[in-house]
């Protein structure tokens, strides 16, 4: 399938989502005015991808320094998502970037980290 | 897919739910009471993790903007600091300028009098030269009037050799202060030597209008630093003291008196008798823009160069003292006699 590339606005973190390695990638901040514009193609794309996975490795990495309530919603779908695909056989591993000095969004991490059940999830501090 | 739904989920959750209860209609009632319950409860539930939702992004938008205005505003404000910085440094080197265009003024004064005498004394010389030629060609000279030209010849030629030797050496004098004005250099110099020169130079403003300086300063002491610096900090000291402290008409004293608190320090203390400056005052007369005469041509930089020159190049620090209206003005710098090479 096609792979889904989305340059980063103010508002809106890049989507770089290649298909064919499977490897996708969000990073940014995000905080849009209207979450279905920017998290609806996101969704489509990842529900097409992710509904003949299959077995195969897929990395996905959230690079995020800032996102707001409907973001965080939109991530807590994403995860469950992803966490579905790999019960049902799929490699997944999550890489959670966060500043060094940021506490909140390692926290963040954390906290989505725990309704993963199949997920292969890693906290990385960057920078 | 259809329409984007952040609750998707929990929407067909609650769908399912409402099958369930359909299926259910036949159980005891118990068990239907706690189902109605209990969608009820996730329906309300839901309802309000989307209002909750929709309340935080509207407070988290805001918070955006207010952080984007704030960042927008503050590189403002450090542009307009950046410009204000830029007009001050201008400002400065103006005034910097305008004070050495005082001196070469004062220079231009110093210097007209020994050539004018040396002028008028070469023309009388011409002019008995002349007359003794014809009576040369008439021969027709007298024991009289060869001893009256040769008297008038040794006068005059006395006289242009002694001006010419006073121009020629306040010449150099002005040279030596002008160039360290204009060059910053840093070098070796006789403090108190330096400090008549640079009075010499400035003698013109003085004079007019009949004020006193004495200048009292031990001989030898050697200065490695920047005589241009000092120079201008004196000047500084000098015009602010016209401009300021001797209203028109009045005759005033300067004093500059130089000792050494310390080994490596030299401490020089200039005052005049002046209208001395208000204990308000007291606290912003090295200022930059700070003048309390605005309106008449004051720049308010005079003291702020001042102070820039004694705490920068010359490695000091300058503090103002007294200052009441009987006892003038007291500014005392304290130097090192040595300072740090720049490069």
């Amino acid at each position: 399938m096609d792979n889904l590339k989305v340059a980063a606005t103010e508002r809106s973190p890049e989507v770089d989502f290649d298909f064919e390695r499977g490897v996708l990638r969000l990073r940014g901040e995000s905080y849009p005015e209207d979450a279905s514009t920017v998290f609806g193609p996101v969704f489509a794309a990842l529900e097409g991808f992710l509904a003949d996975a299959g077995r195969r490795a897929i990395e996905v990495e959230f690079d995020l320094t800032y996102f707001n309530s409907s973001s965080a919603k939109a991530l807590m779908n994403m995860f469950q998502m992803l966490d579905n695909a790999a019960g049902a056989g799929a490699a997944v591993t999550i890489s959670w970037f966060f500043a060094p000095d940021d506490d909140t969004m390692k926290e963040f991490g954390e906290d989505f980290s725990e309704d993963l059940e199949h997920v292969s999830f890693k906290l990385v501090p960057v920078g | 897919m259809a329409e984007f739904n952040l609750f998707d989920a929990e929407e067909r959750t609650l769908e399912q739910a409402e099958a369930l209860r359909r299926d259910v209609a036949g159980s005891p009632q118990p068990v239907r009471d706690g189902l109605d319950a209990l969608i009820e409860a996730y329906g309300r539930s839901v309802r309000e993790q989307r209002r909750l939702v929709k309340v935080s992004d509207r407070l988290q938008a805001q918070l955006a903007a207010v952080n984007h205005e704030l960042g927008r505003r503050k590189a403002e404000a450090e542009e307009a600091l950046d410009r204000l910085t830029a007009a001050q440094e201008s400002l400065v080197q103006a005034e910097k300028l305008a004070s050495l265009g005082a001196l070469v003024g004062g220079v231009a004064h110093e210097i007209n009098t020994p050539v004018g005498i040396a002028l008028s004394c070469a023309s009388h010389l011409a002019d008995s030269t002349a007359r003794m030629r014809e009576l040369f060609e008439a021969d027709d000279i007298g024991v009289d009037d060869f001893e009256r030209y040769m008297a008038t010849a040794t006068d005059t030629t006395n006289l242009i050799l002694a001006n010419c030797e006073r121009a020629a050496e306040l010449i150099r004098s002005f040279k030596q202060v002008a160039v360290d004005r204009t060059t910053s250099e840093r070098r070796k110099f006789d403090l108190g030597a330096y400090i008549r020169e640079t009075m010499a130079s400035l003698g013109p403003h003085l004079r007019q209008a009949g004020h006193a300086v004495s200048i009292d300063c031990p001989g030898g002491i050697a200065m490695t630093s920047y005589p241009g610096a000092l120079s201008q900090v004196l000047g500084n000291f000098v015009m602010n003291s016209l401009i300021h402290a001797f209203d028109p008409g009045t005759i005033g004293a300067i004093a500059i008196q130089v000792d050494q608190p310390e080994a490596g320090r030299v401490r020089i203390v200039y005052s005049d008798n002046g209208k001395g400056i208000s204990e308000e005052n007291r606290g912003r007369i090295f200022d930059p823009f700070f003048t309390t005469r605005r309106g008449s041509g004051g720049s308010g930089l005079g003291l702020h160069i001042v102070y820039n020159l004694v705490t920068g190049p010359l490695e000091g620090s300058v503090a103002v003292e007294g200052g009441s209206a009987e006892s003038g003005i007291r500014f005392v710098i304290t130097l090192p006699l040595v300072t740090t090479p720049l490069h």
